[in-house]
């Protein structure tokens, strides 16, 4: 047992070491919240409402358990290796040398995890995980392996399924009072993800020269510039394409393709143009001078020695993120993005599960092409 | 003279149904306690040679025997067995990077334990006492519990060397153990190897690129070149012709001390 | 004339068999028939497309529908089949490109036009029935005298691209296709909208700034609901696709069983991996009943964590340094020992950091998985969305962009630490 009984001010270290402090309150947090969660669970409360009364607590309980955590977590900090400590690698070693046997054995090498407060803590919270998590998930293996009257119905007509419609427009599907094919419908959605890669690589790859520190150089407008860029493409990488889907339908139509191109492109713009910018940091600064030696202007260096450096990287990013935008393309529909989603989700709404199988047979058959040929040309520009 | 311990014949290995031809009939025998180097370029068979005689690459012709017995006849299973008495060192070192110099050294060992206590990491008392022992006749003693990656170049191929003492070969493979050193560790190596070839008795083929090296450490000299033997002799025997021969005409030799 | 040797073959002439012969044409006949056929169907396909796309440009811009070709279909497959052989006879095709061939006379020099014209007309008799590319070198290159060679820029100054056959074809593919896109994807009204009504957004974002605070303590809830359902669903994918991947390493499965679990393994993982999580989920609130709606959304982030997972570890696999794998088998190692010695060692850290990595896709996948009906915070979100709640759903949005960032953050760092 190692007792703290110095207290070094070194600042870097006291930052960590209340670092080290956070992280051990934030586990018993954790640990109080799955110990309210399973009390509410079993006597409090009616199960049906279970799912509602995870942070139901009396008056006092807060403070309680504020307290309570923060004082256990001291303990621990004060007792041994806790898991705040090992995670922020403030090992206190014991200064004596070790016996013969104790090298032989190899005790140098440490105790087994097991064996050390850490070990144990970290074994405690993944099982209180998997206990939570399948509380909360509500994990039923009966109704897995027994699946019900109307999963067995939907099994028996999705295979083989009913390729009817691939060719021929089903009448009783209409967008806008045209009917569509399947394949018309893929078509449209292969397009859409076309269209979203190419806008967004066309805007992310001039902007990825603004968000990249050697080339903005380190004046003041070159920081703000770099800031603001990079700031764009984190914030804007963060929100979801299903997110930005549900604001351009609104703002244009609920199920326009539109709405999805222009969702996929947002977020195309900032994923790549973040994967950009973090190649053209990584280029090598030999041509730059070789360039900047023979008096060229900072065009001339982003033509002749950066923009060679990084083509193939951003051709395989491109393709990949096409492989991306193509998968996404065929659900936007569900929050109005349009392309095949919206037979997809009319079939199933309808129960038409032969007709929905062939819908996503011809999803994965697509997806798996664009899938392949990426993959393929990602292995020969690389 | 005596019955040789490492008889080759007419030994043949192509890949791809005869695109690459590495081994063309190469035949040679060696004694037991010889040191015996192999030279040749880049991609003359050296390596394929080596690792054909502890059977990580199977022969396509030929036969080997060790010790009177033609391993190239053994089952997987007797081979295992059989190349526990064999010990390997690499260019790369091959260590186990992440795992520390204590445990590198003991997979020396795992041919002669269970399999269910060396998955479980657990060797016998006895190993560890051995793999200490050889820590510290490569002067490594100290780094037992670092990792293997903190550990530079020629302490690296130090515990390749420790983990091949393991074993207690009777034959040691060495494939181009000092390539990816600097010279001056380069020597050091070899000193371990040479002794390892004159205190115990055991019989070394180390495959080399430099011909002083080979020359130095050397008590017999095979060169190889696009597959097939073209030197077989002591080190003196090699004069400026036969280095062309064998290097090219461009070759230059360089010194290397 | 006999396939070209090297020079150890033709010295051991004599001890060849009847089946050496036969096992000898399969593999030389096979790989002439693998060169020619990708060829000339990537030329093929690649004239297909381009057909298609400039008849649908054209169908759509003059009459509003949609339409595929201009032609009937065997005047479609024809046409493809002509254009394909001329342009690999009298051209330096697409599928030479990407093959890095060229053709050449069988002395090396530049074929002559004669040459060119036998070329093409054998083209039809040999590559079209196939027969003729069993034989090594394939008819109708030993009839007319050229050979595919690999292809070298010695001697020769560089054409610009729009002068090279493949540089046109390409710009007039990409030009048809973004002209085809955007005609059958965006209407002139839609246009309209996404300049003039971007107001219509405004209530979204103004929830940003005064969320609805009476909701917070339900959102969290199901945000809760959220990271635990990313978290099993990883969880569980996890002890799958360990075991999964060693069979679908290249490397390790050899052999005609082990090649065929590979096969079997990978291709199945593809397929799962097609299908986008949400239409799993669609699935799997039909196989158990509704209620279980986080355990639903839960299974579908399982199976599409599962086949990522096994591909991601698998090719994690197959890149290994195969020199630990030779000195622990050197030491008289078997398998397991082998397994868990050389492999186990140089795998941990990666699996580990791709668990990561999933677990934060999860996550995100998890808010989406939710809108079908898969539980937590996707179905509140859908829940206000479709009430037209917007106060509410930009509230939801806000927790959500949260959840994400600081998931993706954390997530990084931890990878960082791992590399």
């Amino acid at each position: 047992m190692t007792i703290y009984s110095t207290f070094k001010t070194d600042p870097a270290r006291l930052r960590r070491r209340l670092l080290a402090l956070l992280l051990d309150w934030m586990s018993w947090g954790y640990v109080a919240y799955g110990v309210m969660y399973f009390l509410n669970d079993y006597w409090w409360r009616i199960p049906l409402e279970r799912f509602y009364t995870t942070l139901t607590l009396p008056p006092w309980g807060w403070p309680a358990a504020v307290l309570g955590t923060l004082a256990m977590a001291i303990l621990c900090e004060l007792t041994g290796y806790s898991l705040g400590e090992r995670a922020l690698k403030l090992e206190v070693k014991e200064e004596r040398p070790l016996t013969k046997e104790e090298f032989l054995m190899g005790r140098a090498a440490g105790k087994p995890f097991w064996r050390t407060q850490w070990g144990v803590m970290a074994v405690l919270l993944l099982a209180l995980t998997v206990a939570l998590g399948w509380h909360i998930v509500k994990i039923d293996l009966e109704a897995l392996f027994r699946p019900s009257r109307r999963a067995r119905e939907m099994l028996g007509e999705i295979f083989p399924p009913d390729f009817r419609y691939f060719l021929v427009p089903d009448p009783a599907f209409e967008l806008r009072g045209v009917p569509y094919s399947i394949l018309n419908l893929m078509v449209i959605t292969v397009f859409m993800a076309l269209l979203a890669t190419v806008l967004g690589a066309a805007v992310a790859l001039p902007l990825s020269f603004f968000g990249a520190r050697n080339i903005m150089g380190f004046s003041p407008v070159g920081w703000l510039v770099y800031g603001v860029v990079r700031g764009f493409f984190n914030v804007f990488r963060s929100i979801e394409t299903m997110l930005w889907a549900v604001v351009f339908a609104i703002w244009i139509r609920w199920g326009s393709p539109l709405a999805g191109i222009m969702a996929l492109t947002i977020h195309t713009i900032a994923a790549l143009g973040k994967l950009y910018s973090e190649q053209v940091e990584g280029i090598d600064p030999g041509p730059v001078e070789a360039v900047v030696a023979a008096g060229g202007s900072r065009l001339e260096v982003i033509r002749y020695a950066v923009l060679p450096q990084v083509v193939p990287s951003f051709w395989a990013f491109t393709l990949y993120r096409w492989d991306i935008n193509v998968r996404m393309s065929t659900v936007i529909a569900l929050v109005g993005g349009g392309g095949i989603g919206d037979m997809l989700f009319y079939y199933k709404n309808e129960g038409e599960w032969a007709l929905l199988g062939a819908v996503v047979a011809t999803i994965v058959a697509v997806v798996w092409a664009m899938d392949y040929l990426s993959g393929r040309l990602r292995e020969r520009i690389v | 003279m005596a019955e040789p311990y490492l008889v080759v014949e007419h030994l043949t290995k192509v890949y791809e149904r005869g695109h690459v031809v590495a081994l063309k009939d190469v035949s040679f025998e060696v004694q037991k306690g010889e040191f015996l180097v192999i030279i040749g370029l880049s991609g003359s068979g050296k390596s394929t040679l080596l690792r054909c005689i502890n059977r990580l690459i199977e022969p396509t012709k030929g036969r080997i025997f060790i010790d009177g017995v033609e391993i190239t006849r053994l089952s997987p299973r007797q081979m295992r067995r059989f190349r526990r008495k064999i010990g390997m060192i690499f260019q790369h070192f091959n260590l186990i990077k992440r795992a520390t110099v204590m445990t590198n050294v003991l997979t020396g060992r795992l041919g002669y334990n269970p399999t269910w206590k060396t998955l479980l990491g657990l060797f016998p008392r006895s190993d560890r006492e051995l793999a200490l022992r050889n820590l510290e006749r490569v002067g490594l003693l100290e780094k037992a519990y670092v990792r293997a990656d903190e550990l530079s170049g020629g302490q690296q191929q130090r515990v390749g060397i420790a983990r091949a003492l393991m074993q207690q070969p009777e034959l040691l493979l060495a494939d181009e153990p000092v390539s990816a050193l600097d010279p001056a560790t380069s020597h050091s190596v070899m000193q371990y190897i040479e002794q390892m070839n004159r205190e115990d008795g055991v019989t070394v083929l180390a495959s080399l690129h430099f011909l002083s090296l080979a020359r130095r450490y050397g008590t017999r000299i095979i060169a190889l070149k696009d597959g097939e033997l073209v030197f077989d002799g002591a080190p003196e025997e090699i004069d400026d012709r036969k280095f062309k021969e064998i290097y090219g005409e461009e070759a230059e030799e360089v010194e290397i001390r | 004339m006999a396939p070209r040797y090297p020079e150890a073959f033709v010295h051991e002439k004599p001890e060849w068999t009847v089946w050496n012969r036969i096992a000898d044409f399969l593999y030389f006949g096979l790989g002439n028939l693998r060169k020619h056929l990708s060829i000339a169907l990537l030329d093929m396909g690649g004239i297909a497309i381009l057909w298609i796309l400039t008849s649908y440009v054209i169908i759509r811009l003059s009459t509003g529908e949609i339409g595929y070709t201009l032609v009937p279909w065997w005047a479609f497959g024809l046409g493809v089949a002509e254009a394909a052989a001329l342009w690999e006879s009298f051209g330096r095709s697409f599928g030479h490109r990407v093959a890095r061939v060229e053709l050449r006379r069988v002395d090396g020099g530049d074929p002559a036009l004669h040459q060119r014209f036998a070329y093409w007309l054998l083209w039809h008799v040999s590559v079209l029935p196939l027969v003729g590319l069993l034989f090594s070198p394939p008819l109708h290159e030993r009839a007319s005298g050229l050979a595919l060679r690999p292809f070298t820029m010695e001697g020769r100054t560089p054409k610009p691209w729009w002068r090279t056959s493949t540089g046109i074809y390409v710009a007039w593919l990409m030009g048809v296709a973004l002209l085809a896109a955007i005609s059958v994807t965006i209407s002139w009204e839609d246009l309209v909208r996404l300049f003039t009504r971007a107001g219509t957004t405004a209530k979204f974002w103004r929830s940003f700034f005064s969320p609805d605070t009476s909701i917070i303590l339900k959102t969290v809830r199901a945000l809760i609901v959220t990271v635990f359902m990313a978290m099993t669903a990883t969880a569980f994918a996890v002890m799958v696709a360990v075991p999964l991947s060693f069979l679908a390493a290249r490397n390790l499965m050899r052999g005609l069983i082990g090649r065929s679990i590979y096969t079997v393994i990978r291709v199945t993982m593809s397929i799962i991996r097609s299908i986008e999580p949400v239409v799993w989920a669609i699935f799997f609130l039909v196989w158990v009943r509704v209620e279980l709606a986080p355990f639903a959304g839960m299974l579908a982030l399982f199976v599409h964590s599962v086949s990522d997972l096994t591909k991601l570890y698998a090719e994690r696999l197959e890149s290994i340094d195969p020199g630990l794998i030779e000195a622990i088998t050197a030491t008289g190692a078997n398998r397991l020992q082998v397994l868990r010695y050389a492999v186990i060692p140089q795998i941990v850290n990666p699996y580990i950091s791709f668990t990561l990595y999933r677990w934060d896709i999860n996550i995100r996948m998890a808010t989406v998985v939710g809108v079908v009906g898969g539980g937590g915070i996707g179905q509140a979100l859908f829940f206000y969305l479709k009430g037209n709640l917007w106060t509410q759903a930009g509230t939801v949005m806000l927790f959500i962009i949260a959840l994400v960032w600081a998931i993706d953050y954390l997530s990084a760092r931890l990878r960082a630490k791992l590399a």
